[in-house]
């Protein structure tokens, strides 16, 4: 167990043809993980995140910049000496081999005794729910029971850091939420310092304790999943976490009297400021305007917020998600009760007032009210 | 425009048998969903009905013909695969002419333009008709292969999983886009796929299909608030439906549940009761569902049940919270910022109201309180 420490890293991949010099895949990374802290790194395919990772592992070099593992720089140091357990998307198990000795053979690998082996391995396959299946061969398990395995090996040598790319990816839906549970149980009892990499934002909220949100190689936020949520940096991470996705609407803003309003584009509907922006904005503006779907309301007979037609109600079970057009584009919201809707109904919208957020058009990042 | 119906059905595949036995009637213009999990032969009974499979026993029919010998060409049915399957050479104008060009189906060009045209406006493709499918994005591409689809005005449009290709967030609003288009389409609809929110979502009716036969159809309300087995209950909803036994137990004269290890006597209402004191059993399989319990730090009544923190994981507006009762893991919901360490002590109280009961046995459904209310109140 040890702090993991990531200083200004940069990496470039060279183009073997044109020999030009490629962007940045990773572009001035800094990242704390504290001792037995659980961090997420988040992002688009693309975003530099499993980089990020096989640099830590040692699997890339590094362009520019340090790592420390606990005290000690590793950037020279072997993969295999760095003391890190790796787990792949793809499990990567030996056919061959049963589970136990899929298990056992880094260990063997040390030299490490029969009997130490067989007493580690008694020692993590309850954790992990594999103490059943230690007989069988790969080629029997279901997915989930292989990265179970996967995760087992990568946990048995006891590493200062465990890596998770993409564990669960390959499973499907049912299995991935079970096995969520299990990582997040695993990381209570072994309360070794984790990183996982994932494109799923959900996968990343549930889990880890800290996400870093990484787009074109670069870090946007890092923060818990509440802050990430609720008090996102820029419209790139606002737009990325939260499922359905947050409304982010080009709106302008307009002064009728002494009271600013959101227009927006080809629609009549018009959402009043709220007070808290009054400094920040000006007459004639144009913002980004962000709203999560369970932040629209719908409001009552005596609520001044604009008619709308319903465009489309989905009624999902748990919650009922409703779509409205202003203008070209939706708005949706979502709510628990259990109304029912449809299509050309009229609706009053409302919106809390304390969950809207402001970005700069151009820029995207968060203009943020004074308080 | 058409019904579609299966007469029963079997289609083997060397050993495994795909589809047994089934039957299925889709009315005219109805959307009809067929759900389940991987492999259950969803994929099967659309190429039944297209023709690219051939059952081995049963018939297919369509507007009460018998189609099992007529050619997929010929018996006007339209197909959206998930992989889109677009002509990468073609432009979007072209890929979406192309059903209207071949041999069978030739129009005249004019009446080509006219029809991708409207196909187009309606799909909000009609400012891309010029690109090729590299160069538009996923959510286009499988707009232009359900236009494409269209043109033909077909009995009917067969959609394989059109939205599991596309990420979670576009999805989201794909799902939207389609069932704003529904009514225009005004063809009948048979549409494939995993995923229970657009099954919920667009459906008209929906066929719930488990290892090649039909565990259930009915309307979203249906399937949701009375699924006809445990099967289906735990299809449908995030996080899945909580399952565990209950003895059905006689205390003067009334009925009462005794579970999870809990000396408290849970009462019930008294339509529940009745169903329950005729069941040939004296235990019972109890469902509830996560958003049917609360919780609290404190044990504030009788109903309050003891547990342990297993985990708390947010997901962005809530966090699914385990509970662990007696080796039992239940599951629920609490707001995104309620924070409690793992294995910390808990409470939780269920609105048994809201729970459905099942045999123990053979995992059918048998009541839930006020039943009717459920499915009548569907518009």
């Amino acid at each position: 167990m040890a702090q993991l420490q990531l200083k200004n890293l940069y990496k470039q991949y060279r183009n073997k043809k044109s020999k030009q010099q490629n962007d940045f895949a990773v572009n001035d990374f800094s990242l704390t993980c504290n001792d037995g802290e659980f961090v997420g790194i988040l992002g688009p395919s693309g975003c530099g995140k499993t980089t990020t990772l096989r640099m830590i592992a040692g699997l890339e070099e590094i362009t520019k910049g340090e790592i420390f593992i606990g005290d000690t720089k590793v950037n020279d140091i072997h993969p295999k000496d760095r003391q890190i357990g790796l787990a792949f998307e793809d499990y990567a198990l030996y056919p061959p081999l049963n589970v136990y000795d899929n298990i056992a053979f880094n260990l063997r690998a040390k030299k490490i005794s029969e009997q130490k082996i067989h007493e580690q391995i008694t020692q993590i396959a309850p954790l992990l729910k594999v103490d059943d299946l230690l007989d069988s061969r790969p080629v029997g398990l279901s997915g989930g029971q292989k990265q179970r395995v996967n995760i087992a090996r990568a946990i048995i040598r006891k590493p200062k850091l465990l890596l998770l790319d993409e564990p669960l990816s390959h499973l499907d839906g049912k299995m991935r939420q079970v096995l969520r549970t299990e990582i997040k149980r695993l990381h209570k009892e072994i309360n070794c310092t984790t990183i996982i990499v994932t494109h799923d934002q959900l996968e990343a909220m549930s889990l880890a304790d800290k996400i870093a949100i990484m787009k074109d190689g670069k870090l946007q936020q890092f923060g818990t999943p509440l802050e990430v949520y609720d008090d996102p940096a820029n419209e790139f991470v606002a737009g990325f976490i939260g499922e359905p996705p947050m409304n982010l609407m080009t709106v302008k803003i307009s002064k009728n009297m002494d009271e600013f309003f959101f227009d927006f584009p080809k629609s009549e509907v018009k959402i009043s400021v709220p007070q808290r922006y009054h400094s920040v904005i000006v007459d004639g503006m144009t913002v980004k305007l962000g709203v999560r779907p369970m932040d629209v309301l719908i409001g009552d007979k005596t609520s001044k917020g604009s008619r709308v037609h319903v465009a489309v109600f989905e009624n999902l079970g748990e919650e009922r998600k409703i779509s409205v057009r202003v203008g070209d584009e939706f708005l949706t919201l979502t709510t628990a009760e259990e109304i029912r809707l449809k299509h050309g109904d009229i609706i009053r919208l409302q919106v809390k007032a304390e969950k809207t957020h402001l970005f700069d058009v151009e820029t995207g990042q968060r203009i943020r009210a004074t308080d | 425009m058409a019904q579609i119906e299966l007469n029963n059905i079997t289609k083997k595949f060397k050993r495994t048998v795909a589809l047994e036995n089934l039957s299925l009637a889709v009315k005219d213009k109805e959307f009809f969903v067929l759900f389940g999990p991987a492999g259950a032969g969803k994929t099967t009974i659309l190429k039944t009905i297209a023709g690219l499979e051939f059952p081995d026993a049963g018939c297919v029919k369509i507007n009460d013909d018998i189609v099992n010998l007529v050619e997929p060409a010929r018996r006007n049915v339209s197909m959206v695969f998930e992989n889109y399957a677009l002509y990468p050479h073609f432009t979007v104008y072209d890929n979406i002419a192309s059903p209207m060009r071949s041999p069978l189906y030739k129009k005249d060009e004019e009446f080509i333009k006219k029809e991708v045209y409207r196909v187009a406006t309606m799909m909000k493709i009609d400012d891309l008709m010029d690109r090729l499918p590299s160069q538009i994005s996923n959510g286009q591409k499988q707009r232009v292969a359900i236009g494409r689809c269209l043109v033909r005005q077909p009995n009917v449009f067969l959609m394989d999983e059109p939205l599991a290709h596309l990420d979670a967030k576009l999805r989201h609003f794909m799902r939207a886009e389609l069932k704003e288009m529904q009514s225009s389409f005004d063809t009948t609809i048979i549409y494939v796929t995993h995923d229970y929110l657009e099954a919920l979502s667009l459906g008209d009716r929906i066929g719930v299909i488990n290892e090649g036969k039909i565990e259930q159809i009915g309307t979203a309300d249906e399937v949701y608030y009375t699924p006809a087995n445990q099967f289906v209950a735990k299809l449908f909803g995030e996080p899945e439906i909580n399952l565990f036994g209950a003895d059905i137990i006689e205390e003067v004269g009334k009925i009462k549940l005794k579970f999870l290890d809990q000396k408290h006597l849970f009462s019930v209402e008294d339509d529940v009761a009745a169903a329950l004191s005729a069941c040939e059993h004296s235990v019972v399989k109890m469902g509830i569902r996560g958003t049917c319990i609360s919780y609290s730090l404190s044990k504030e009544d009788d109903e309050f049940i003891h547990g342990t923190i297993y985990s708390l994981e947010p997901i962005g507006n809530k966090s699914i919270l385990i509970v662990d009762i007696a080796g039992q893991q239940i599951r629920l919901l609490a707001p995104n910022d309620f924070y409690a360490d793992l294995d910390s002590d808990i409470y939780i109280k269920m609105n048994l109201k809201n729970a459905l009961f099942f045999d123990k046995d053979d995992e059918t459904f048998i009541i839930r309180h006020n039943q009717k209310h459920y499915i009548e109140k569907t518009l």
